[in-house]
């Protein structure tokens, strides 16, 4: 006997496909996916009231925790939010520092989520190739600031110390077999058929939905609309530098695979013209031990690995913590994004879906 | 011949007698301290902080000419050397890298098109740190999301962020609702500001933005602000049944009641001491499992 009526399913909270504690209500009919809704909150650590509770500077370690995969890329919306409600201009050698390390992080990033994603739909191989590169990124990592993963890598006014001996070599051995590898893993995935039938046409999202919606990062650069803050709102040392904006029309699952490699050769391409063009001098600006703001607001959008990473911070007078801290997370607002994507699919399609947003429910539920 | 050593049994620290209630609530965590500010950026606020600062300056300035005028008037009196002239204190200047970012005056076109736009509804234009801000009234939001997504020299096609902040120390408000809005095409970017007394049910953006969507449910989880003709009003980070707003300035650090033993505030161990005495007390031994 068959039923014809909805069935309603959970995906999650604890599934391998949903990069955390994310759980997805999910009203099937047949395997066409009617209705979905994210439940989100399992992880939420209340870093924004904790941090409203430190000083400045304390407040700075919170920010690894949020996103753990791009945690540098945390750390510089944080101490450039601060430097912006503080008014502090930071030495041209930390920039190109803060700039090059940000962009071994979204390597490091995207690398992670290549593996993941593409183990999620079932390609097995590319998990390790990706993970032994993003190996090498985190020793970098390592040998910079002591750590791997939350790497406090930036203070605020710029950096606690230069850059260590060897360190430049090490960056540039990586570089000069990145392109290699990155050739690896598009021998693996770009052509192949299993792949493709995955990928094109699966989870679409129009430029129009994106925008209305928030979306920001490779998701809206993929529906044709280059809108990168690292050109569009320069910070760091990305003003001098020269890279392009990838983007791709088809709006698929596919098309934002496309844009995140273009994107990682790009990356490539600003990191060896950070090594290039290296300034001398100081790393730290000359700021007082303790920081006291005027009352001000700032709003300091980054370019993250995920999208718009933007810092919120309303400064007290004479007060050495901030009086309110709001992250807008590019997670939170792009998994809103997962209903528009995954209504009218296949369920078997929702695993792409939420892998091609690239969520970390660690900076979503904060 | 040695002495043979004899193994001696570990002290085991005494728990108090009698019931223990560790007193939670006495925890520096569990303790509020409200603002006693309202730190607001406004530019009308600053001019007049400058103008208040700058009398007070002046005044000062004034007592120390005449108290000096006084000294000199009883030193010629008393026959003694008259007593130096004062001079006027110059603010120290601090070397190093920060420069205030005061407001400034609008001069941004957005702003003034805006404020010519909604006339008597824009209650402050400013800039701050490179930023424009736009307070209006709290009821002509709608009004004027419309109008910075529609209008063609404004456009601003994504909402990218959407927060609160609680201001329990203000008298005619208690928060304010800032609306982060991107234009993709101009590249600029400009912060609508309404601000909302207690109870008060601010329109959503959603039917402007879609992406107000999740913000205003956080907004509403965190702070307590409901807002009207919102699809889907209900928390999102926190569970359902969770009881205050915990961003708002009055929620301390450690929540309210919803630990009644709170392992993280036992710092020396005392939940885990009174446990294995009554177990030893019971015949149980906690410490090494049994074997099978």
């Amino acid at each position: 006997m068959f039923k014809n009526e909805e069935m309603e399913i959970n995906l999650g909270p604890q599934h391998p496909s949903t990069h955390g504690v994310l759980r997805v209500k999910l009203r099937l009919d047949g395997e066409t996916i009617t209705h979905c809704k994210p439940v989100i909150g399992y992880l939420h650590r209340g870093v924004e009231k904790i941090c409203e509770n430190q000083t400045f500077f304390q407040g700075q370690v919170w920010t690894d925790r949020m996103d753990y995969c791009s945690a540098v890329a945390n750390n510089l919306g944080w101490a450039e939010a601060n430097e912006k409600l503080f008014g502090i201009t930071v030495p041209r050698r930390a920039q190109y520092i803060r700039t090059l390390l940000n962009e071994f992080n979204r390597l490091a990033s995207h690398l992670i989520w290549l593996a993941t994603h593409a183990l999620d739909i079932g390609a097995m191989t590319v998990f390790l190739y990706a993970f032994r590169e993003r190996e090498d990124i985190l020793d970098m990592n390592e040998a910079f600031c002591g750590s791997r993963l939350t790497t406090t890598a930036f203070r605020i006014g710029g950096l606690r110390e230069d850059m260590p001996p060897g360190f430049e070599k090490m960056a540039r051995k990586f570089l000069a077999k990145f392109p290699t590898c990155l050739e690896e893993y598009e021998n693996l995935l770009s052509e192949n058929r299993i792949w493709k039938k995955r990928t094109v046409g699966v989870a679409m999202l129009s430029a129009e939905d994106a925008i209305a919606l928030g979306v920001t990062g490779p998701v809206l650069r993929a529906a044709g609309v280059p809108y990168d803050i690292r050109k569009a709102f320069p910070y760091a040392a990305y003003a001098e530098m020269d890279f392009e904006v990838p983007t791709e029309t088809a709006a698929d699952t596919y098309a934002r695979y496309l844009v995140r490699m273009a994107e990682m050769r790009q990356s490539a391409r600003i990191i060896q013209q950070c090594l290039d063009g290296m300034p001398e001098g100081p790393v730290m600006a000359k700021i007082p031990k303790i920081l006291k703001p005027e009352v001000n607001e700032v709003y300091h959008a980054t370019e993250a690995p995920k999208g718009e990473l933007g810092y919120y911070l309303v400064g007290e007078k004479g007060s050495t913590n901030p009086y309110r801290f709001h992250v807008r997370a590019p997670g939170f607002i792009n998994l809103q994004s997962l209903p528009k994507m995954a209504e009218g699919g296949l369920i078997a399609d929702i695993v792409a879906a939420i892998g091609t947003l690239d969520i970390v429910l660690g900076e979503i539920d904060r | 011949m040695t002495e043979p050593i004899i193994p001696q049994a570990p002290e085991v620290p005494e728990a108090p007698a009698g019931p223990y209630v560790y007193d939670y609530a006495a925890s520096p965590q569990r303790q509020v301290v409200m603002p006693k500010t309202v730190p607001l950026p406004s530019y009308r606020t600053y001019l007049a902080e400058v103008k208040a600062a700058a009398e007070a300056d002046e005044a000062k300035w004034k007592k120390m000419q005449a108290d000096y005028e006084t000294a000199k008037a009883k030193a010629e009196a008393d026959g003694k050397d008259a007593p130096k002239p004062p001079v006027r204190p110059v603010p120290r200047k601090d070397d190093n890298d920060l420069k205030t970012p005061w407001p400034q005056e609008a001069k941004d076109a957005d702003l003034l098109l805006l404020q010519e736009l909604l006339g008597a509804k824009v209650q402050e234009i400013f800039e701050q740190a490179g930023e424009l801000t736009c307070q209006i009234e709290k009821g002509a939001l709608h009004e004027a999301l419309l109008l910075c997504r529609d209008r063609e020299d404004l456009h601003y096609e994504m909402l990218a962020d959407q927060s609160a902040t609680h201001y329990p120390a203000a008298s005619d408000f208690a928060y304010s609702v800032v609306y982060h809005l991107t234009s993709i095409s101009r590249r600029k970017r400009l912060r609508l500001r309404i601000l909302v007394p207690e109870g008060f049910v601010p329109e959503s953006a959603c039917s402007v933005y879609p992406s107000a969507n999740w913000m205003e449910r956080e907004i509403f989880d965190m702070l307590g602000i409901a807002f009207a003709n919102h699809p889907d009003m209900t928390r999102i980070l926190c569970p359902d049944d969770w009881e205050g707003h915990a961003l708002r300035k009055d929620y301390p650090v450690v929540g309210w009641g919803q630990r009644d033993i709170a392992f993280r505030e036992d710092r020396g161990g005392m939940i885990e001491r009174i446990a294995l005495q009554k177990a030893g007390q019971l015949g149980i031994n906690l410490k090494q499992p049994k074997a099978d």
